[in-house]
C-alpha cells in the first residue's frame, strides 16, 4: 500500500515537473508567469509605501491636532468646541496587501460639537475619475488578475493531453488520469506559491510592525486556498472539454462571471434588498428630530424649562443667576447630551443597514470565490466595514468626551454674569474666558484593528464558502475523469 | 472464422459488442491473434477498427461478449491488460516540447520502469531513429520519426503487445517500408500485433492475417499461406465489395 502510495506520489511529481517544464519552454507561460510575479511584487513595494506614507502622516497628524488644539489661548470654552479637534484612522498593517474600504469611506474625522461629521479624505473623492476603477493593490491583483494568470498559463494542462492523444498513450501504459491530474493541480499550485510569495514576505513585514502570526497565517491561507480553488477550476474545465481553444473560451466565460459580474451583482442585490436612505433624505430627518431638542445656544429656550427648574430646586435658589454653576454650560451638556443620543441613533440605523448590505453581499461568497475571499481579506486585514464602524464609534465617544469636557470647564469654570455679558466691551470679552490650561483634557487618540479572534471568528464564513468551492470541484473533477478518452 | 492453436492465442475478441447511446459501434466480433502474430483489422471509416482497439485498452466497456488480453478479460483485470499493451494511436504526436529522449524517459518514469540510458539508445539503434535526432525536440520530427520513438518506448517497456491505430496514415513510402520492417522485426521476436487500418495494401504487406471489418461486424478473414503474403487483389475485391454492399 504505502509502496503503491509511493509511486503515485512520485508519478504526481513527475507530472508536475514535466507541466513545468512544458511552461519553460513556452515563451507565452514565462511571459505570463514574469507579468504575474513582477505585478504582484511592485504592487506590494508600491502599496506598502503608500501605506506607510498614509500611516506616517496620520500619525503626525493626529498629533499635530492634538497639539495645536492644546496650544490654543485662553478662550471661551464654547469656542473650543466649535474649534473642533480631528481623529485619524492609522490603518492597520495588513492594509498594505487589502486597503480594503479604507479608500473609500474617508480615514480622518472632524469632531466638533453638536454635529457628526462623516469620515473624510477619502482617496476615491480626492482623487482623479480614473482611480475610481480601483486601485492596483496587491489584493486587486491576487483577487482577479491571478485567476486570469492561471487560466493563461493552465487552461491546456489537460485538454491538450487530449487534444494530441497523449492522455490516451498515457492512460493505455497504465497511468491513471488521477494522477495526472493531480500532477498539473500540483504544477499549477506551484504557480500559486510563486504569485503569492510577494503576499508572503509583505506578511512578515506586517508581523514585524505588530500584526499578529495568527491573523497574517490566516490572511495568507486565505488566498492560497482562493487560488487553489481557481487551480481547481481550471483543471476541471480543462479536463472537461477536449480542445484547447474550447477550454480557454469557457475559463475565460467563467472568470468574467466570478471575478467581474458576481461581485456587482452581489453589491447591487445587496443595495436592493436592504435599501438605505439618501444623505438628503437622512439630513432633513435628524434636522427635523434635533429641532426638538431646542437649540442649546440659547438657555431660555422652552426645551430647557424643566432643566432649570431642577437645577433651581438642587441649588434651593430662586434664579439662574443664583445657581453656583453657570446655567448656560449646564444647558450645552445637556443639550449636547441628548443631540448625542439621538445623532447615535441615525448613525446607528446607517450602520446596521450598512452591515446589512455586506452581510448580504458576502452571502455571494458561495456563487463566486472572488466574493469570499474579498470578505475574507478585508475581515483579517482589518480594513472591512467591521472596523470602520468602531471607528466611526470610538471617535463619536471621542468627540462626546472632549465636547462634554469642554461643557462642564463651561458650567464650572465661567460664572453665568460674565457669560451673558460677555459682548459688553472688551472687558467683559477678556472675562468671558477660562484658562487654556483647560484645553489639555484631550486625550491621544490611536486606532487599531479588532483582536485576532474578533476578527478570525468574523473570517469563519468565508473560509467555509472557499472550503465547499473546493470540495465541490474536487468532486467535479472525479466525474470529468470518468470522461470517454 | 480462421483455426489458431488456441495454447497461443494472445488477443482475443469473444463476442464483442459495444453499444454507445443505443448506437451500436462493435457487433458480435470474434477473432483471436496468436504470439507472434501480426492481425490486421482492415475496414473503411465508421467501421469500428478505432473502437476495437479502444475496447482491447479498457476506454470502451462491451455490453456483452469479452475482450480477452494473455487469457484475463480485460474489464475485469484492466491493470495486467494495459501493462502488457503498447498503443499507438493513429497521431501518436507524445510530447512536441520533449527531446525524444526526454518523452522516454518521462513515460517510463511514469509507468514506475528504470531504464538506463544505455538501454534507451539501445532501443532508438533497433527502431532506426537518426542519432542526431535523439536530442531535438519532438516537435521537429516526421510522424515516422514520432512512431519510432513511440515504438522505442513500448520496447523499453517490454510490452509483449501492440495495438496500432492506422500507423502507417500520413508516412511516406520509405517511412511505410521502415515501418513495416520494424513491425515484423518485432513480431518475430515473440510480440503479437493487433493493427488496425484502412491501407489494404499496407496491410497485406505485413500482416499474416487479416480480418475484415464492416459496421461493427467481422464479414471475412484471410490468412497468408506458406510464407506467401495475402493476396492483395483478392483482399480488395472483398473490400471494394463489402463497401459498396
Amino acid at each position: 500500500m504505502s509502496a503503491q502510495l509511493n509511486t503515485v506520489m512520485s508519478s504526481v511529481w513527475y507530472v508536475a515537473k514535466d507541466e513545468w517544464r512544458y511552461w519553460l519552454r513556452s515563451k507565452v507561460a514565462i511571459f505570463v508567469l514574469a507579468i504575474g510575479l513582477v505585478l504582484t511584487l511592485s504592487s506590494v513595494i508600491k502599496t506598502a509605501f503608500t501605506m506607510h506614507g498614509l500611516s506616517h502622516d496620520r500619525n503626525a497628524m493626529q498629533n499635530l491636532s492634538e497639539e495645536t488644539f492644546m496650544e490654543q489661548p485662553d478662550r471661551h470654552p464654547h469656542r473650543m468646541v466649535h474649534y473642533g479637534h480631528y481623529a485619524f484612522r492609522t490603518p492597520s498593517p495588513l492594509s498594505i496587501l487589502d486597503p480594503g474600504i479604507d479608500a473609500y469611506t474617508g480615514n480622518s474625522i472632524f469632531l466638533e460639537g453638536h454635529r457628526q461629521n462623516s469620515a473624510m479624505f477619502a482617496d476615491q473623492k480626492q482623487g482623479t475619475g480614473l482611480t475610481k476603477l480601483g486601485n492596483l493593490s496587491p489584493a486587486f491583483i491576487v483577487q482577479v488578475l491571478a485567476p486570469l494568470l492561471i487560466i493563461l498559463i493552465g487552461y491546456s494542462t489537460m485538454s491538450r493531453e487530449r487534444e494530441s492523444q497523449t492522455l490516451a498513450f498515457l492512460v493505455a501504459q497504465g497511468t491513471s488520469i488521477y494522477t495526472l491530474i493531480m500532477g498539473k493541480i500540483l504544477a499549477l499550485f506551484l504557480v500559486v506559491c510563486l504569485i503569492t510569495l510577494p503576499l508572503a514576505l509583505s506578511g512578515m513585514l506586517a508581523i514585524f510592525q505588530g500584526e499578529s502570526l495568527f491573523i497574517v497565517l490566516g490572511f495568507l491561507f486565505g488566498y492560497v486556498f482562493y487560488l487553489l480553488v481557481w487551480v481547481l477550476i481550471v483543471v476541471f474545465l480543462s479536463t472537461l472539454v477536449s480542445k484547447n481553444n474550447e477550454s480557454f473560451t469557457a475559463l475565460v466565460f467563467v472568470w468574467i462571471l466570478l471575478c467581474i459580474a458576481m461581485p456587482r451583482v452581489a453589491s447591487t442585490t445587496a443595495s436592493v434588498s436592504s435599501p438605505s436612505a439618501g444623505k438628503l433624505e437622512t439630513d432633513f430627518a435628524v434636522i427635523a428630530a434635533l429641532r426638538k431638542l431646542g437649540d442649546g445656544h440659547n438657555a431660555n429656550d422652552p426645551a430647557f424649562t424643566k432643566l432649570k427648574d431642577s437645577l433651581l430646586k438642587q441649588y434651593d435658589v430662586e434664579t439662574v443667576e443664583e445657581l453656583p454653576i453657570n446655567f448656560r454650560g449646564a444647558v450645552a451638556s445637556a443639550s449636547e447630551a441628548e443631540l448625542s443620543k439621538v445623532l447615535n441613533q441615525f448613525a446607528e440605523q446607517r450602520m446596521d443597514t450598512e452591515l446589512e448590505q455586506t452581510q448580504i453581499a458576502r452571502r455571494f461568497g458561495w456563487l463566486s470565490p472572488n466574493v469570499a475571499i474579498r470578505s475574507l481579506s478585508m475581515i483579517t486585514a482589518g480594513s472591512s466595514i467591521e472596523t470602520h464602524h468602531r471607528f466611526l464609534r470610538e471617535t463619536e465617544a471621542l468627540r462626546l468626551d472632549f465636547v462634554q469636557s469642554l461643557n462642564k470647564a463651561h458650567t464650572e469654570k465661567l460664572s453665568y454674569i460674565d457669560d451673558i455679558n460677555r459682548n459688553n466691551g472688551e472687558e467683559a470679552w477678556q472675562r468671558a474666558r477660562v484658562s487654556a490650561q483647560n484645553w489639555k483634557m484631550i486625550e491621544g487618540f490611536s486606532f487599531s484593528a479588532d483582536s485576532a479572534s474578533t476578527r478570525f471568528s468574523r473570517s469563519v464564513g468565508a473560509f467555509a464558502q472557499l472550503f465547499t468551492w473546493a470540495t465541490i470541484l474536487v468532486v467535479l473533477i472525479r466525474l470529468a475523469g470518468r470522461r470517454e478518452i | 472464422m480462421t483455426n489458431v492453436n488456441q495454447n497461443e492465442v494472445v488477443i482475443e475478441s469473444q463476442s464483442i459488442t459495444v453499444k454507445i447511446q443505443n448506437s451500436t459501434i462493435l457487433s458480435d466480433l470474434n477473432f483471436k491473434v496468436a504470439k507472434g502474430e501480426i492481425y490486421a483489422l482492415l475496414g473503411g471509416n465508421g467501421a469500428g477498427k478505432s473502437s476495437t482497439l479502444k475496447t482491447f485498452l479498457g476506454f470502451n466497456t462491451p455490453t456483452s461478449g469479452r475482450a480477452i488480453i494473455d487469457g484475463r478479460d480485460v474489464s475485469q483485470s484492466l491493470d495486467m491488460a494495459r501493462s502488457k499493451t503498447a498503443y499507438l494511436p493513429e497521431n501518436a504526436t507524445l510530447y512536441p516540447h520533449l527531446t525524444a529522449k526526454e518523452n522516454v524517459e518521462y513515460f517510463l518514469s511514469l509507468a514506475d520502469i528504470n531504464k538506463s540510458l544505455e538501454d534507451i539508445e539501445a532501443a532508438f539503434e533497433r527502431v532506426a531513429l537518426q542519432k542526431d535526432a535523439w536530442e531535438r525536440q519532438l516537435q521537429t520530427y516526421s510522424k515516422g520519426m514520432r512512431q519510432k520513438t513511440a515504438i522505442s518506448l513500448a520496447i523499453l517497456r517490454e510490452a509483449p503487445i501492440f495495438l496500432l491505430d492506422e500507423p502507417t496514415s500520413g508516412l511516406d513510402p520509405v517511412a511505410i517500408d521502415e515501418f513495416n520492417f520494424l513491425v515484423k522485426e518485432l513480431a518475430s521476436s515473440g510480440s503479437t500485433i493487433l493493427m488496425v487500418t484502412h491501407d489494404v495494401y499496407g496491410a497485406c504487406q505485413v500482416a499474416n492475417r487479416i480480418g475484415l471489418l464492416r459496421a461493427g461486424e467481422l464479414v471475412g478473414e484471410f490468412e497468408a499461406q506458406d510464407n506467401h503474403r495475402i493476396d492483395t487483389e483478392q483482399v480488395h475485391a472483398a473490400f471494394a465489395q463489402r463497401q459498396s454492399s
